[in-house]
């Protein structure tokens, strides 16, 4: 029922909106809320309490508190006493078993109290262990709010957008705009941030007014994250004003939940902003000339107000509230009864700080005020109006906790159901700061991020310790300050891949393609990655190798910082040579491989893994400068594509395609020479990972896809990742990262012959030394299953049934007739024909020890 | 050694293409420009000692380390800075460019500060080069193994402004 039109209200009673809620179809007017539709049509419980389902209803109509929460088109959690109402949205409430009115759960307020304490949890349904899933489902599904459904994500888009300000004033009350007009007197750049939607029209000269939006929170560098919806705007300001005014704070009594207990504020809105008339019977218990106004608001909608209480001046010993099915029936106030469907009950204002606290201020207790202030703001933070405390005060007027002979709950923090005995009850257990407190009890932690509950569970666990509040303090302010959609943090759906310059030649013809490190790679061609294998080893393969990283280093000391990188030596190189190498960390351990061609007396061109590229070239950059050298470190991996021509057909048809002359003796295994191909300048490397004769030729990568199609034209076929596995563990090749670990050395991964300990000094050589000075605890061996299964990579080896080392790869390569693979094995079981055992699901099966190559042992292939 | 399989300009004509060319073949240059033709130098060395011709633009990115963005062959520039005392490599290949107009759309991919262009940083969770020509055009540049889905990222922003709008 609507009162007659209000001086201010937001509606517009010409039209009208229609809406579902669980169902029904409910009306109301544009600028209604879908709270105060569903109020106007007589709705009073809105949602069911987070542990107790206890019913609440409309408490503070600010979209602060939890108790509007309901699913709107789909979004979980809308606090919808200030979601604009909208034609068609559909409402549903959550959080129920059966409905609103009669949600089945309620029976753990009714009967679970006793057995549902604080922590619980912790306590009750750890034994017997395995039971735990079925625990955690249950708390589940009777605990908690709204379910994100499965198309919730794809429902909306987000979109951020990074801006700037000269002043960022957050809140729009007076103070606020005061404070955004003056700054906009001094110059542009002044924005204005509200949350309250009444601000959307508000025009001030020089402002921009962004409303409803709210600042999420302060960071460092003056960074505020303001929700406008469905877009975030990531403020970058250089003055903050921060206006965010004063909290009305909740009363502690016993049924201070219940349906009909309101703050003022919330009764004032539905009276002034939506001509509703809030109740039949209220009485009003204040602490502030603002907050006792609201009963001549209420005296004037037509409500009977047969008490008003200012605690300023009457503090109340004992307030009881009594209720119906949850619903307000009346009040006992000293023990006097009072019979009334509202109660509108507040204990005075409180600053709200948090935005300041986050950016760094400090909040002390104003023991006159009864509130905590903020002080110390940063030099580009400033507070106006109310936040400063302004204005503010509370009381503190009576024992708040449920008595005995009571049976309703008295609630520290309604989001969370925290009652008084729990706070009390932490404290018992020995969470003796207000820190451990909050953590144990979960108070402040829910919904309105302690908005409405900071305040009365620090003087309630003041009381309990002994303590005062200004002792006991405040818990850390963080963001966000107001609740967020994950969706509108993440913003747009976007995963940056890499793509090399041939990417979509290899989605053209059918590719699978698959992740590997950031990039996107081909897996295979077809469905028999064995087919490609074949190929190769008979007549011709080509694989897209442009993920490599490529660096080029340059200088007058490229030769000497390469020699101290790498453990093996590269200044005796002569130019259009290649060597293959290690990188060592400072202790030691294997971090990356690669060739090293050296193209001129001070130019060096390194290769590294596909996902070393960036980490290489930093540590290449830090060693430059530590050590002073002059050399520059170019990574070049994006400019190049780079293809290995892999097969005994590879020279053939390379030699069909440039006029460089790429014989055996113009082109040496671990040349490097540059050439053009089909017209392209290359650099060609003459190496091979996957056993066979091989030309990797590097190139610029905008002619990545010509120089495909006419290697493909040539008889080529591609191959990808996967033959490519198999290849190389044919010939016994470590992939790093994939065979080794942080903890693998260059003795243990069988490359003692890499490292040149007679070399002064190169990263890691201490460690390298005593690595070779003692024994190791396991090592990298070839073996080949005498049953044709292939074990996962990370498969256990077992010795005389006890584990003894690992799988890092295994394949079935049909060139070798076997399952082959490498494993991690202890050094007492490495000698060539070791019989040892590997766990495969659940069968134990025999492997045996192969040293060397499988395919190939001598490399004549790779050389011819 | 002449570094030349670093550049593009030196392949055969007709055997590149842009590394933006599937995505932005059927979108309007007004909306978003590719700039793959543009030449890339990447100058390491006392930036000093380089003097850009007319139709090149230095940028620095630090004392020592900068770009130069020019019309003519980039191979040609580089070979005319090495011959100056610097280290100059063609990075034409390496980067993906493009051209985006509107402030705001830019504010949707970036948080640099637009005023103080150009730099380098982050431009669709990716770093790049971004230069501002006059009122609200600007030149982006990305290592082009990220431009097909930077690309993307830009018309999808554009999609969103004008929904927005």
């Amino acid at each position: 029922m609507r009162l007659p039109p209000q001086p201010s209200e937001l509606i517009d009673r010409s039209s009208r909106v229609i809406f579902t809620f669980d169902g029904l179809h409910y009306g109301g007017h544009p600028g209604d809320t879908i709270g105060s539709a569903l109020y106007a049509n007589g709705q009073r419980i809105f949602s069911r309490s987070f542990k107790y389902h206890r019913p609440r209803g409309l408490l503070c109509c600010s979209g602060h508190c939890p108790n509007c929460l309901m699913t709107v088109d789909g979004v979980p959690n809308v606090r919808v006493c200030v979601e604009p109402i909208r034609q068609d949205a559909v409402v549903e409430s959550q959080n129920v078993l059966g409905s609103l009115n009669r949600d089945l759960l309620s029976a753990t307020d009714k009967f679970g109290g006793p057995f549902t304490p604080v922590g619980f949890y912790y306590r009750t349904m750890i034994r017997p262990r395995r039971l735990w899933p079925l625990y955690e489902k249950v708390l589940r599904n009777l605990a908690g709010l709204g379910k994100v459904g499965g198309a919730t994500g794809h429902a909306r888009r987000y979109d951020i957008e990074h801006r700037r300000a000269r002043v960022l004033v957050v809140g729009g009350g007076r103070a606020g705009r005061e404070a955004a007009t003056a700054a906009a007197a001094e110059g542009p750049g002044v924005v204005l941030v509200d949350e309250d939607a009444r601000h959307a029209g508000v025009e001030l000269e020089g402002v921009e007014v962004l409303a409803p939006a709210r600042a999420l929170g302060i960071w460092e560098g003056n960074l505020v994250p303001v929700d406008c919806g469905t877009v975030l705007y990531r403020y970058r300001a250089e003055r903050i004003v921060v206006a965010t005014g004063a909290l009305e704070q909740p009363l502690l009594f016993p049924g201070n939940d219940l349906v009909g207990v309101m703050l003022p504020s919330a009764a004032r809105r539905l009276v002034r902003d939506f001509a509703i008339k809030p109740g039949s019977r209220a009485v009003v218990l204040a602490a502030d000339e603002r907050e006792l106004e609201i009963a001549d608001d209420l005296r004037e909608a037509g409500v009977e107000v047969p008490r008003v209480v200012d605690l300023r001046e009457m503090p109340l010993s004992r307030i009881d509230a009594d209720s119906h099915k949850g619903r307000l029936h009346g009040v006992r106030l000293e023990g006097r009864g009072i019979r009334c469907d509202l109660l509108v009950v507040s204990a005075g204002r409180q600053p709200a700080y948090s935005l300041l606290a986050q950016a760094g201020g400090k909040v002390e207790y104003d023991p006159i005020k009864g509130i905590f202030v903020p002080t110390d703001l940063p030099e580009s933070i400033e507070a106006t109006g109310s936040v400063t405390g302004e204005g503010c005060m509370t009381v503190n007027p009576y024992r708040a906790e449920a008595r005995k002979g009571h049976a309703d709950k008295c609630f520290v923090c309604i989001c969370e159901d925290v009652t008084t005995k729990d706070v009390s009850r932490a404290v018992a257990e020995g969470f003796d700061s207000i820190e451990l407190s909050k953590r144990y009890t979960t108070v402040t932690m829910g919904p309105c991020q302690g908005k409405l509950c900071q305040l009365p569970s620090i003087r309630l666990y003041a009381r309990s310790t002994g303590m005062s509040e200004a002792s006991v303090g405040t818990t850390t302010a963080r963001p966000p300050w107001a609740p967020v959609e994950l969706g509108l943090l993440a913003g747009p759906h976007f995963e940056t891949a890499r793509r090399t310059a041939i990417h979509f030649r290899h989605e053209e013809v059918g590719a699978r393609m698959m992740w590997a490190g950031p990039w996107k790679r081909p897996y295979a061609y077809g469905e028999k990655p064995e087919d490609e294998v074949r190929a190769v080893h008979e007549s011709l393969g080509l694989i897209d190798v442009s993920t490599l990283g490529k660096i080029l280093v340059e200088g007058p000391d490229a030769a000497a910082l390469l020699e101290r990188l790498y453990p093996n030596r590269f200044a005796d190189m002569r130019p259009g040579r290649i060597r293959y190498g290690v990188l060592t960390s400072d202790g030691g351990r294997i971090m990356d491989d690669g060739t090293i061609g050296r193209l001129a007396d001070d130019l060096y061109y390194v290769t590294t893994t596909s996902t070393g590229a960036d980490s290489v070239t930093a540590w290449f950059e830090w060693w430059n400068a530590v050590w002073g050298y002059e050399a520059e470190i170019v990574n070049v991996t994006g400019a190049l594509a780079a293809l290995n021509l892999a097969g005994p057909l590879a020279r053939e048809a390379l030699q069909r395609l440039t006029e460089a002359d790429v014989s055996d003796d113009e082109l040496k295994y671990l040349d490097a020479k540059e050439i053009e191909v089909a017209g392209i300048p290359c650099l060609a490397l003459r190496i091979g990972f996957v056993g066979e004769l091989g030309y990797e030729l590097h190139f610029p990568s905008p002619a990545g896809e010509f120089l495909w199609d006419r290697l493909v034209e040539g008889g080529a076929r591609p191959f990808g990742l996967e033959p490519q596995r198999i290849l190389r563990l044919e010939k016994g090749h470590v992939i790093i990262g994939q065979d080794t670990d942080s903890e693998s050395n260059l003795l243990s991964a069988n490359m003692a012959w890499l490292p040149k300990l007679e070399k002064e000094d190169f990263v890691g050589k201490l460690a390298v030394e005593h690595f070779s000075e003692r024994e190791d605890r396991e090592r990298l061996v070839g073996f080949a299953m005498e049953d044709d299964v292939v074990p996962a990579e990370g498969a256990q080896v077992v010795i005389e049934g006890q584990p003894a080392g690992r799988v890092t790869s295994a394949r079935r390569s049909e060139v070798v007739g076997a399952v082959i693979g490498l494993a991690w094995l202890p050094p007492d079981r490495t000698s060539d024909g070791t019989r040892f055992e590997i766990r495969v699901d659940r069968r134990i099966l025999g492997a045996r020890v192969t040293s060397g190559a499988f395919y190939d042992s001598a490399g004549e292939r790779m050389r011819s | 050694m002449t570094l030349s399989f670093l550049s593009p300009s030196r392949c055969q004509p007709g055997t590149t293409t842009s590394p933006l060319r599937r995505v932005l073949e059927d979108v309007d240059p007004a909306v978003v420009q590719d700039l793959w033709l543009d030449g890339k130098v990447e100058i390491r060395g006392d930036l000093g000692l380089v003097e850009p011709l007319a139709g090149e633009e230095l940028v620095r990115l630090s004392p020592h380390r900068g770009f130069l963005f020019t019309q003519d062959d980039p191979a040609g520039a580089v070979e005319r800075l090495r011959a100056q005392g610097v280290l100059a490599y063609d990075a034409t290949g390496a980067l993906a460019g493009f051209v985006v107009e509107g402030e705001r759309l830019m504010r949707r991919l970036t948080d640099l500060d637009l005023d103080k262009l150009p730099t380098a940083g982050p431009f669709a969770r990716v770093n790049a080069i971004v230069l501002r020509d006059n009122g609200e055009r600007f030149r982006v540049y990305v290592a082009q193994e990220v431009g097909h889905d930077v690309a993307l990222a830009v018309l999808d922003a554009v999609a969103g402004l004008e929904r927005s709008s």
